[in-house]
């Protein structure tokens, strides 16, 4: 008898307590709610922020007035041609909030101390979920420094929700295409919530809050996210097929034969001082 | 009775034990968390051992090789060469493996991410899928299927292999220029591991095979574990004053101004312009 009764309870006491203790690394996924497959807007939106109104002044975005007529003037500026007070045609990041209206996919990866939110054409969010505190001298980022908390609102004993905030930010960003502005400050605090549809578990609601000093009192919308199983993802480098061309302060387009033209109707050359051979 | 009941338990604690399926149990793969760091004393060349340029002593084929010269001829009057950067497109594989800035390597079962700070990330699938997946559509970085391996058969992974291929370009090694081929048939093979006597090192040996080369070229890269891990956001737009019109790399000013990037240069053609400039 290779066993006997003490070898026996020695195996079973040790299977069942000490084991669990010794696979203390294991990452207990079925603790997290599934946000596996690639999130994309919802069918027929384009990346208005707030998806229930359209892009521009419909938005009724709570401006100041003097943010207001920076929106406005970046509408106009835009109906003649120009890029107004949006950055993305640089290909510089959208930041925080902007980046989470999801112009390309997007993909959650879980870990415990950590969320990563990653994108086609940006570099990744980073949500510390470690318990740790803002820090006081972290270089501020156009995605900002985010901290989360996982909760379990329906008490199930698994997260369903992730609360995140982000500060510490750079700036010029911008709320949507459109130029919604955010204020020069760059004290913004952006607040989400984020959980599955209860009744769709492939529809993903991000509450954002956003609270910054362009506005007369925060601003929360509702952004649907729907899941794609059928995954593919796409390496969008923003430079490689950029027309746009920016001197000084303007912008200008490079056509398909590599010839720099004016964007905008009468626009004026570059100044070309510092050229030997310039034409006069 | 007794054995009985104790096997019992023996069986229900074993199932309980296994049964929450979806953990994962990170003990069974190499530590390689927290941020990677190109060794101190390097430089960004390709083969970390030697400075970059023509001290690498590459594998290139003759017609290779005149373009690499004519790339650091280039630079050496002030242009840019080969080397794209300037544009700020993705150094893609395998030069993003040199890492300029610092990397984070997550692993999950069927999938490790190598995050940069100023590329975007790679996906190494390790779910056993192939090349012929339907998503392997071409880019700077390539498809990467890699494949853990247990070499000391201690029950835990120690080895990372990945292939890489599927690539857009022009690419490059190094800042020099050191060019891939055209045909962007490149195969990267890269073996990672952590150094058996100091385990805040990893490994990456990496062999390129490339229609420029006359045979697989391999360097081994050493990485150096930093515990106290600082993240930035590197965006290499937000100050590049490099201005590319057609095939001319131009220069920016500090004031906002036009200048030509080498001796000489000829400014842009403005004829699409109704007024001249000044």
């Amino acid at each position: 008898m290779a066993f006997t009764k003490r070898s026996i309870v020695a195996l079973a006491l040790l299977v069942t307590f000490g084991l669990p203790v010794l696979d203390a690394t294991a990452h207990d996924e079925s603790k997290y709610p599934d946000w596996s497959g690639q999130w994309r807007r919802p069918r027929g939106l384009a990346t208005q922020w707030d998806q229930d109104k359209k892009a521009g002044l419909a938005q009724e975005a709570p401006l100041k007035p003097e943010y207001q007529k920076m929106l406005e003037w970046s509408m106009a500026d835009q109906a003649a041609g120009g890029q107004g007070l949006d950055t993305r045609y640089t290909c510089i990041t959208n930041g925080m909030p902007r980046m989470m209206a999801v112009i390309q996919p997007i993909e959650f990866v879980i870990l415990p101390n950590i969320t990563y939110v990653h994108f086609e054409a940006f570099m990744p969010r980073r949500i510390y979920t470690d318990g740790r505190d803002f820090p006081k001298d972290a270089e501020p980022s156009f995605a900002g420094y985010s901290i989360g908390k996982w909760s379990d609102t329906d008490g199930d004993g698994r997260f369903d929700t992730l609360e995140v905030e982000t500060r510490n930010f750079k700036g010029p960003r911008t709320v949507e295409f459109t130029g919604i502005p955010l204020h020069e400050d760059n004290q913004t605090i952006v607040k989400e919530t984020l959980s599955l549809d209860k009744s769709n578990p492939d529809l993903m609601h991000n509450l954002i809050t956003i609270i910054d000093n362009a506005f007369t009192r925060p601003w929360t919308v509702d952004k649907r996210y729907r899941r794609d199983r059928n995954v593919m993802w796409f390496e969008d480098n923003c430079t490689e097929n950029n027309h746009h061309v920016v001197i000084g302060k303007e912008n200008y387009f490079v056509n398909h034969e590599g010839y720099l033209m004016p964007a905008r109707k009468n626009q004026a050359p570059p100044d070309l001082r510092f050229f030997t051979d310039a034409p006069k | 009775m007794l054995y009985r009941l104790f096997a019992g338990a023996l069986i229900l604690a074993a199932t309980l034990t296994v049964a929450p399926a979806s953990a994962f149990d990170e003990s069974k793969y190499p530590d390689f968390q927290g941020q990677w760091k190109r060794k101190v004393g390097t430089v960004n060349s390709w083969d970390e051992t030697r400075r970059p340029g023509l001290p690498q002593d590459p594998p290139l084929t003759a017609e290779y090789r005149k373009r690499w010269e004519a790339s650091m001829a280039d630079q050496a009057a002030g242009g840019q060469g080969n080397d794209s950067r300037v544009t700020c497109i993705s150094n893609g594989m395998p030069r993003m493996m040199t890492i300029l800035r610092q990397l984070e390597i997550f692993i999950r079962p069927e999938i490790i991410l190598i995050v940069f700070e100023n590329n975007l990330p790679r996906r190494i699938y390790t779910d056993g899928r192939d090349f012929t997946a339907k998503d392997n559509i071409p880019s700077y970085n390539g498809y990467s299927i890699g494949k853990w391996i247990d070499e000391n058969g201690d029950g835990k992974y120690d080895v990372l292999e990945v292939e890489t291929h599927n690539f857009k370009g022009p690419r490059n090694y190094e800042p020099s220029g050191l060019p891939l081929h055209d045909d962007n048939e490149s195969i990267i093979r890269e073996r990672m591991y952590l150094d058996k006597s100091n385990p805040d090192t990893l490994v990456n040996e990496i062999t390129t095979i490339d229609s420029a080369l006359t045979k697989p070229w391999k360097v081994v890269k050493n990485y150096r574990r930093e515990k106290n891990a600082e993240w930035y956001e590197d965006l290499c737009t937000e100050n590049n004053n490099h201005v590319m019109i057609g095939k001319e790399n131009y220069f920016m000013s500090a004031d906002g101004y036009l200048m030509p990037a080498k001796k000489g240069q000829q400014p842009p053609d403005l004829r699409y312009f109704s007024t001249t400039g000044n």
